[in-house]
């Protein structure tokens, strides 16, 4: 029992997060070909190499492994920080170990195998709460990210439609409404995780920001997000100039663009946001969400776009909401018509018996009575497989 | 104050050996607990006899005496059973008397069980009656989960530490947060109290050896009472309460500073230590 399940789980891996897409007959030495296109300063925790005798066809085999993303990449890959309580855990742990689970696999596979000159298709993360949608999310990120592609990622769309201080009426249409902060705040995160592609892409029109001050053709696109940081009350027009942008030209090849937002239902909800007149706003209104829901469309190729619902953050949503047409409304439903729908359940027994693995090795699990079977069968009981319950539980036990 | 005038009891509660049988305690009415041990072994038995039949005759009062605390349910009921090891055992491997008792239960009228107790595997008893102390205007769930937010506080801490530490000192660091808990309230616990007693017209401090439960209670009461009333106002409960856990078990911080005042007040006390008569 104990050799299967340490067969099961061997210590965390500090691979590819792609490396779970090609197991099979290439074995170990395809283990090594991938450990060559690591950083170099990666080295895989001991026990963590595949047994020998490992079947071929084993995508599936390395379903329930943990595998660890380097701590240095973290702040470059999530500059806006990661998900509250795996925040917590990372700096409690020192470590940032993701486990590896069907849906995040079938994305990966889905992606590895995009065809770039057809029209990006949008994938859509649902399910229960606490079932790992956004930490599916962060592990695709985390694998375009090595793979090089260029990552505009809105870790919360919540966020950007509720508890909003300082909206500002859009220079640029009068209809529309500017959010400074949130704007300015997700262009520093763009700014810290897409440094190399700044310089390297170059825009494609001249953008006069007001009488004094412009941006010419053939500028980086770097000079329009410096503009957006410098100059607060243009952030919103440099999101939407940045998005713009990099959908028209993700279409050439120069690089691969992956749209990742988190609470994508928020985009087709409702606000509870209030005009000058009190009376509250719809989505639409707010430039920043124009812009993305323009983003998410599939009328670009050369990327993908994967989105998670949510309905922890969303508003005036029943508490029970998990399926995609609840939460996104007939109009999001619509536009998002036609996605992938990847449903992301529970642990199974598998998983569930990886995740208190990880947890005692980490000697997580203090009480006495966690390490027996009884105690397993109650945490079991008690969590019912849910990966969010279970790490709130064992998180003071 | 709360009188049964339609029982009109009152029955003194008994200084131990004599343990109570559950059901009726009363108390010296406005003053402190230990008043209770002063009522004499042959009104004491009276009483008892009395309320074991559930008798509402009339019976004679005591001035000054009223019964407090009491239990709906009379001494037959016995207690429930939680643990479920007791009923896994196999029929075979029970002794006669075991048996005897199982059989016994099946005709006997049983208490309900609180709805805070369970057959888990991680129930704490101490951690429990923590809760209940902590709880206010009968908010159970937001007591356990402050508590649940302190024991995670703690865990955290102590790991930090952990992984700050070097290897030698990584074996001393404890991050078991129920060891910790347990240890913390263990060293706050006084070992020797101090109860007024009225002599010629005036209340004298009097040293006195506690009882395990009262040592146990104020160890709990000046942990609760320092973290709600000594800290900042916007600090959380389960912050301040991590703190101070972690101070109490490494012997340090303002609840030990108070046992040991305790103890030198005793201690300058000891002339009036004659004035105990039990």
């Amino acid at each position: 029992m104990l050799n299967r399940v340490t067969r099961l789980v061997p210590r965390a891996r500090q691979l590819d997060p792609g490396h779970f897409l090609h197991g099979g007959p290439q074995g170990p030495q395809g283990l090594a070909v991938h450990l060559d296109d690591q950083v170099p300063d990666e080295s895989p925790r001991a026990g963590s190499r595949p047994s020998e005798d490992d079947p071929a066809g084993a995508g599936e085999q390395r379903e329930g492994r943990h595998y660890r993303i380097p701590l240095q990449d973290l702040p470059t890959v999530f500059p806006h920080g990661l998900p509250r309580r795996f925040g917590l855990q990372v700096k409690t742990f020192n470590e940032a170990c993701l486990m590896v689970r069907r849906p995040a696999l079938e994305l990966l596979r889905y992606l590895d195998g995009t065809n770039f000159a057809h029209p990006a298709v949008r994938y859509v993360l649902y399910g229960e709460k606490g079932t790992g949608k956004t930490l599916s999310l962060c592990h695709v990120i985390h694998f375009c990210a090595k793979r090089d592609w260029l990552g505009v990622h809105v870790p919360d769309a919540h966020q950007w439609v509720k508890s909003c201080r300082g909206l500002l009426r859009s220079a640029y249409s009068r209809q529309r409404f500017d959010q400074p902060v949130e704007a300015s705040s997700w262009l520093k995160s763009f700014k810290t995780a897409n440094e190399r592609f700044l310089s390297q892409i170059k825009i494609q029109e001249t953008y006069m920001w007001n009488k004094r001050e412009s941006t010419e053709k053939g500028r980086p696109l770097g000079e329009v997000v410096e503009q957006g940081l410098t100059r607060v009350k243009n952030a919103t027009d440099a999101v939407g100039i940045v998005l713009k942008e990099l959908k028209s030209q993700s279409c050439s090849g120069a690089f691969r663009l992956l749209v990742a937002v988190d609470g994508a239902n928020a985009l087709w909800g409702r606000t509870t946001l209030k005009r000058e007149d009190k009376s509250l706003m719809a989505p639409e209104e707010l430039a920043l969400v124009h812009s993305l829901r323009k983003m998410v469309r599939n009328d670009w190729h050369g990327g993908a776009v994967v989105l998670a619902l949510s309905q922890t953050g969303s508003l005036f949503t029943p508490r029970m909401a998990c399926l995609p047409q609840e939460l996104l409304g007939k109009e999001g439903f619509d536009a998002l018509d036609p996605f992938v729908p990847i449903l992301v359940s529970n642990y199974s027994p598998k998983e569930f018996e990886s995740c208190v693995q990880y947890y005692l090795e980490n000697s997580w699990l203090q009480h006495e009575k966690a390490h027996t079977e009884e105690g397993k069968k109650e945490l079991l009981f008690l969590s019912d497989a849910n990966p969010g319950q279970l790490e709130r539980l064992c998180a003071y036990l | 104050m709360q009188c049964r005038t339609d029982l009109g009891l009152c029955v003194a509660f008994p200084p131990s050996p004599v343990t109570r049988s559950g059901t009726q305690k009363a108390a010296f009415v406005g003053s402190s607990w230990p008043a209770k041990m002063a009522a004499p072994a042959g009104k004491l038995a009276r009483g008892w006899s009395v309320l074991a039949l559930n008798l509402r005759t009339a019976v004679p009062r005591l001035p000054g005496l009223t019964q407090v605390r009491w239990s709906r349910y009379s001494p037959e009921y016995r207690d429930p059973q939680t643990d479920k090891e007791y009923y896994r055992k196999p029929l075979a491997e029970l002794t006669e008397e075991e048996k005897c008792e199982q059989e016994l239960r099946k005709t006997q009228l049983i208490k309900a069980a609180p709805a805070a107790k369970t057959s888990s595997v991680f129930e704490d008893p101490v951690i429990s009656k923590f809760i209940n102390m902590m709880m206010k205007g009968g908010n159970k769930v937001l007591a356990r989960s402050l508590m649940t937010q302190t024991l995670e506080a703690v865990k955290r801490k102590q790991f930090e530490k952990y992984h700050a530490a070097s290897a030698e000192e990584q074996a001393t660091i404890e991050r078991n947060p129920y060891t910790i808990f347990h240890q913390a309230l263990k060293n706050c616990e006084p070992v020797i109290g101090l109860v007024p007693i009225l002599r010629g017209g005036h209340f004298y401090q009097v040293p006195v050896p506690l009882p395990a439960r009262r040592r146990r209670f104020l160890a709990m009461k000046w942990m609760l009472t320092e973290c709600r009333e000594k800290k900042h106002r916007r600090t959380l409960m389960p912050e301040k309460l991590s703190h101070e856990l972690l101070e109490a078990f490494h012997n340090q911080g303002p609840v030990i500073k108070k046992k040991h005042d305790m103890h030198k007040m005793a201690e300058a006390n000891r002339a009036l230590a004659h004035y105990r008569w039990w």
